[in-house]
């Protein structure tokens, strides 16, 4: 195992340190630039309908006429570069294996190593859940940086901000399982990239629509968004157990499956 | 431990027993069956596309066979594939590395993996194939990577080394330093599957040969039995042009041609009835060549059948 992870990390060190100082200095600048666009945030959705319900699938929760602080700060969890960081990293990341090996013909070294591909693939995604660890409290780390300059009636409590994290955790991990399944079924990395793409952005849709085409209602429980709940926790201060539930399950399944497909599947290059 | 699955010969170190693999409906190899005994260099010899990797990787356990099964020193080659490698260097035959890896590095994760420190083994490696430790594997030519390659094989004295075209890219100096390592292995009782679609380094090499064609076996015998099959030139120059004109061909002799009083001929199986018929011809001069496994081969992978 020290073997197979010493090789994992020396590959993935790199972009995930360069992803996540990323990360800390756009939570920081939005952070700092939370209260600015505050001041002018009603009267622009009032103005732009399309932009509300785009921030209202965002955020996972309906926004009410008079946005609040508080709704804002959830805006600096669910802000598209933020999420774009985190699940690019993610998905390049968990597409590594088996899919990335036999593209770039790596996987007939690696799997000539008397390690079974079990293990292989448990070594990889220990280095993922770490990155994630890390992505996650860089962004963490660069919104307490500057929440100091924000007024003191929009400052973040560091306890409700965890509880955003351990959701966004969760949704790290469901994707995360999505895409080393989609890889574990596929020869191209290119292909399986794609795929979880258009998973992701289907996904996003379909909360978008929810918000007013009543038939996506319906079905909007099968969207990852849907389960991402960063407002109704500011809101509340408390864990939305049954979305973190549902992230869990789809998480641990789809890692399950990605795992026995590499154990099972024939794989050299191509 | 493992599940001796597949019958075999008491001394296999590897067994086969009608392997099969499809792609799709695209056949792979067919009913492949092979022993290859401890200390033998084993030559798997055929055309490009003919099934020597596609068996290569169901014997490391890549590939799950479609039918038949292969075991190596007893482990099955699918199921308890991890295990089994620990006794097994491999080369594949186009091989490629992670390009951030240095020789040094590689040895340190592979010694990492393989719980046995292979610094020292892989220095003295190294050394005999001129390779430098601390050069980057995207900054290596073709042929120092194959060096690489080699050295991760070797490094750690497995007991059944598998080399799928291992001369590629090799300059002929560095092919003779390959050729000396694996004899001194073969010497230490160490297994080779050497790989190839080129004649000269198997017969440099191998004791035993098996020609793979359209994915099946078509001949698997020693190197010396092939050469008593294989054919002769052989050179008659009679004493007259008369004598050359009245003598008859004997069965044994296929005539060439007839030029004046030489004849040029062709000798199917052993000498010794040419010696004797010879014996009583008014011959001056008498060549015979070398077997020529060359034609020999390319029957092999002409053929439909594979009769030679």
């Amino acid at each position: 195992m020290r073997g197979l992870l010493l090789k994992t990390l020396h590959e993935v060190w790199l972009p995930t340190v360069l992803v996540g100082i990323a990360l800390m200095i756009v939570k920081a600048v939005l952070t700092h630039i939370l209260p600015q666009v505050l001041e002018g945030a009603s009267q622009l959705l009032e103005q732009l309908p399309l932009v509300k319900t785009l921030v209202n699938a965002l955020l996972g929760t309906e926004v009410g006429d008079q946005i609040t602080a508080r709704t804002m700060q959830a805006v600096l969890w669910v802000h598209p570069v933020v999420l774009a960081l985190i699940w690019g990293h993610e998905i390049s990341f968990c597409t590594r294996l088996p899919a990335g090996e036999i593209d770039r013909g790596t996987v007939d070294i690696l799997l000539s190593w008397p390690v079974s591909r079990r293990l292989v693939y448990v070594s990889e995604s220990i280095v993922w859940l770490l990155s994630g660890m890390f992505l996650i409290g860089m962004g963490l780390l660069g919104h307490r940086l500057t929440a100091p300059t924000m007024p003191d009636d929009m400052r973040p409590d560091l306890g409700s901000a965890t509880l955003v994290m351990l959701n966004l955790f969760c949704v790290y991990l469901a994707v995360g399982g999505i895409a080393f399944l989609v890889s574990a079924c596929s020869d191209r990395r290119g292909r399986a990239v794609a795929v979880v793409f258009a998973l992701l952005l289907a996904s996003f849709l379909l909360t978008f629509l929810a918000q007013f085409w009543d038939p996506a209602k319906h079905i909007a429980f099968l969207s990852i968004m849907e389960h991402y709940q960063p407002a109704k926790i500011l809101g509340s201060g408390r864990l939305p157990w049954a979305d973190v539930l549902v992230l869990l399950v789809v998480g641990a399944v789809t890692w399950l499956c990605g795992c026995e497909i590499v154990a099972r599947r024939s794989i050299c290059t191509r | 431990m493992p599940e001796t699955s597949v019958e075999c010969g008491t001394a296999s170190v590897v067994a086969a027993r009608q392997l099969t693999r499809y792609y799709g409906r695209r056949l792979g190899v067919d009913a492949v069956d092979l022993d290859i005994s401890e200390g033998e260099i084993f030559g798997f010899l055929g055309p490009n596309g003919s099934g020597k990797t596609t068996t290569i990787r169901l014997l490391l356990g890549f590939l799950r066979p479609t039918s038949g099964r292969a075991s190596i020193l007893g482990w099955d080659c699918w199921r308890q594939s991890a295990a089994l490698k620990r006794e097994v260097g491999y080369l594949p035959g186009d091989l490629r590395l992670y390009p951030w890896m240095t020789a040094r590095g590689a040895l340190r994760i592979a010694g990492a993996i393989r719980g046995i420190d292979l610094t020292a083994a892989g220095r003295d490696l190294s050394d005999r194939f001129e390779l430098e430790m601390d050069l980057r594997v995207r900054t290596m030519s073709r042929g120092t990577r194959q060096k690489l390659g080699l050295v991760l094989a070797m490094a750690h004295k497995p007991r059944l080394l598998i080399l799928d075209e291992p001369t590629n890219g090799l300059d002929p100096l560095m092919q003779d330093t390959l050729a000396t390592c694996l004899r001194e292995l073969a010497s230490a009782g160490h297994t080779i599957l050497f790989s190839s679609h080129t004649l000269s380094e198997v017969e440099l090499l191998c004791d035993r040969i098996a020609v793979v064609r359209s994915g099946r076996i078509v001949a698997n015998e020693p190197l010396e039995t092939l050469r008593n099959r294989a054919r002769r030139t052989v050179k008659l120059l009679f004493t007259n042009e008369h004598a050359a004109a009245r003598t008859d061909v004997p069965h044994f002799l296929t005539r060439v041609s007839c030029a004046g009083r030489t004849w040029a001929c062709e000798l199917d199986g052993p000498s010794q009835p040419l010696v004797r018929w010879a014996a009583q011809q008014p011959l001056e001069d008498l060549e015979i060549g070398p077997p020529d496994l060359e034609s020999l081969f390319r029957k092999f992978y002409r053929s439909p059948e594979g009769g030679a």
